[in-house]
């Protein structure tokens, strides 16, 4: 072979190899896969940004999930995810503490919780009701028939059966045994009636939770929820603080006898149970406790990158530390405030 | 004639593109559509049925557009679908009342429920682009085989999915009824 042409072979299987994207020309990142729920993606891209700037070498992914299906990526879906993070702790050793197989150890056997939330009812300057609704009155503006309410569906989210509760919770509060039926369960048909016994409120929902009239809406998720709100199809929404705080909204705080964000009424919060109307879900059943809204974070065992994975886990730690408008409020000291849960605790 | 000292280092240069092409993954070649083995279980109020894939392929079929969104805003789509309606496969066994519900579950222990009025395509919410609820226009429900003229792949939900698809590319539908891996359309009565 002629010096030309030995040189002419050269370029052209380099300039081949280039165009085919089989040569990498930047230093190879590591891939950091996290699946956080969706209420803690506004703060976890503040998050990976300044992760990502103090570790160039990692290029964090994040992929939003409801927290169920969050945990079923690893689990049911057998995908090998970095972190995991969700908005309903019970929800980590419930599915994750059991063998990834026969014989192999669990998926996890601990979670850190992080940070914590409480529903509030967000609303906008255009609301009905708007200029007369507070915090003492929240529960007869929404009553009238004339005041449209929206929540996320209780079968794909957290906060859709955490609204139920917290309607039901608010009757028992205001001792008005009528309102879970004004607010929401008389938009149903056949209507949505709590049933209590034994010191505790429990809802039965419908295989398909589709309202009778136009008073109640139902979205997927929040942002949809949100976007119905900014629309004027409904004037309240039932929705986490950090979400409509992120989201710029008005806002009412409500009760922490009833609001789902306070450690110290646990005991509360367990008087009301909602029973989905089918299990969509093989691997988690159909029943849902109220208790507090904690948010927790772990490290799946398959973790592709567990070294990474901590570094990552440590990073959120100490970012969510700090009380932050948008996002979870951090873990305050008092009852359940420990940091880590191991499978023996 | 063609002088070999021109011929040679340009055959050369090809044979190492190739060799290097087909090291490095770029020329793998093309693997070939293979029937998967999978059954589709129809359970009627009184009836039962099993279809092989290949038995669900030789229906009618029917196709449109399908793009979803999750419950947290991630759009997937839009693609073409090709499939069978869901309506038709449920006449098999005997069909669904209008209070009946349909049971739609798949491999992995996921389950979703639609009405009798979702089965002719009503009732879902519809967004554009920049996912703003819009008027429904004419939607249709099939459990699909085909995306974009391909085999539906394992990774998309296939071989059997469940999708909700439209005349036009730019309608985009709740996420949460397409259901992935789908092996069993059960009706009960409401």
């Amino acid at each position: 072979m002629t010096r030309p042409a030995a040189f002419l072979a050269v370029l052209i299987l380099a300039a081949f190899a280039a165009s085919a994207g089989c040569t990498e020309t930047t230093p190879e990142r590591t891939v950091l896969t996290v699946v956080p729920a969706g209420s803690l993606l506004l703060p976890l891209e503040e998050v990976e940004a300044a992760f990502e700037d103090q570790h160039p070498d990692i290029d964090v992914r994040v992929e939003g999930h409801g927290s169920i299906q969050a945990v079923r990526q690893v689990t049911d879906l057998g995908r090998e995810i970095d972190v995991v993070a969700v908005a309903d702790a019970s929800l980590i050793p419930d599915m994750m503490y059991i063998p990834m197989g026969e014989g192999e150890g669990n998926y996890t056997d601990w979670y850190a919780s992080f940070a914590e939330n409480e529903m509030v009812i967000a609303y906008t300057d255009r609301s009905t009701g708007a200029d007369e609704i507070t915090a003492e009155n929240w529960h007869h503006i929404l009553a009238r028939p004339d005041v449209r309410v929206g929540f996320s569906n209780p079968m794909l989210d957290a906060c859709g059966y955490r609204a139920l509760m917290v309607t039901a919770l608010a009757g028992e509060h205001y001792s008005e045994p009528g309102l879970f039926g004004a607010i929401i369960g008389g938009s149903f048909d056949p209507p949505l009636t709590p049933a209590r016994a034994e010191g505790v409120t429990a809802i039965t929902l419908p295989e398909r939770m589709r309202p009778a009239d136009g008073k109640v809406a139902i979205r997927d998720g929040s942002i949809y929820l949100l976007s119905l709100l900014d629309a004027g199809g409904i004037d309240y929404a039932f929705e986490y603080r950090s979400v409509a705080e992120g989201h710029g909204l008005r806002w009412i705080d409500l009760p922490p006898e009833i609001n789902l964000g306070s450690r110290a009424h646990a005991d509360d919060y367990r008087k009301v149970q909602v029973t989905l109307g089918f299990q969509r879900f093989r691997s988690v059943g159909s029943e849902r406790i109220g208790q507090p809204i904690v948010y927790a974070i772990t490290v799946p065992e398959n973790a592709p990158h567990p070294d990474e994975a901590h570094l990552f886990l440590d990073f959120l730690l100490d970012a969510f530390q700090k009380e932050r408008a948008g996002w979870p409020a951090p873990m305050d000291a008092g009852p359940g405030a420990a940091m880590a849960y191991h499978a023996t605790d | 004639m063609i002088p070999v000292h021109r011929t040679a280092p340009a055959l050369l240069a090809l044979v190492l593109v190739g060799v290097a092409a087909l090291v490095c993954g770029c020329l793998a070649p093309e693997t070939a559509i293979e029937e998967v083995a999978w059954n589709l279980t129809l359970a009627g109020e009184e009836e039962e049925k099993v279809l092989t894939l290949a038995e669900v392929r030789a229906l009618s079929p029917d196709e449109g557009y399908g793009y979803s969104v999750s419950t947290v805003g991630i759009k997937y789509g839009p693609n073409r679908y090709r499939g069978v309606l869901l309506a038709d496969l449920i006449d098999m066994t005997g069909g669904a009342g209008e209070d009946d519900l349909i049971y739609v579950s798949a491999e992995d222990g996921y389950l979703w429920v639609f009405d009798a009025a979702q089965l002719r395509g009503e009732e879902f919410f519809t967004f554009d682009e920049n996912l703003k609820e819009i008027t429904a226009p004419p939607l249709r429900v099939i459990l699909a085989y085909e995306q974009d003229g391909e085999p539906l792949a394992y990774g998309d939900g296939g071989p059997l999915r469940l999708v909700v698809i439209t005349e036009t590319p730019d309608v985009i539908t709740e996420g949460s009824p397409w259901v992935k891996w789908v092996d069993r359309v059960e009706v009960k009565s409401g």
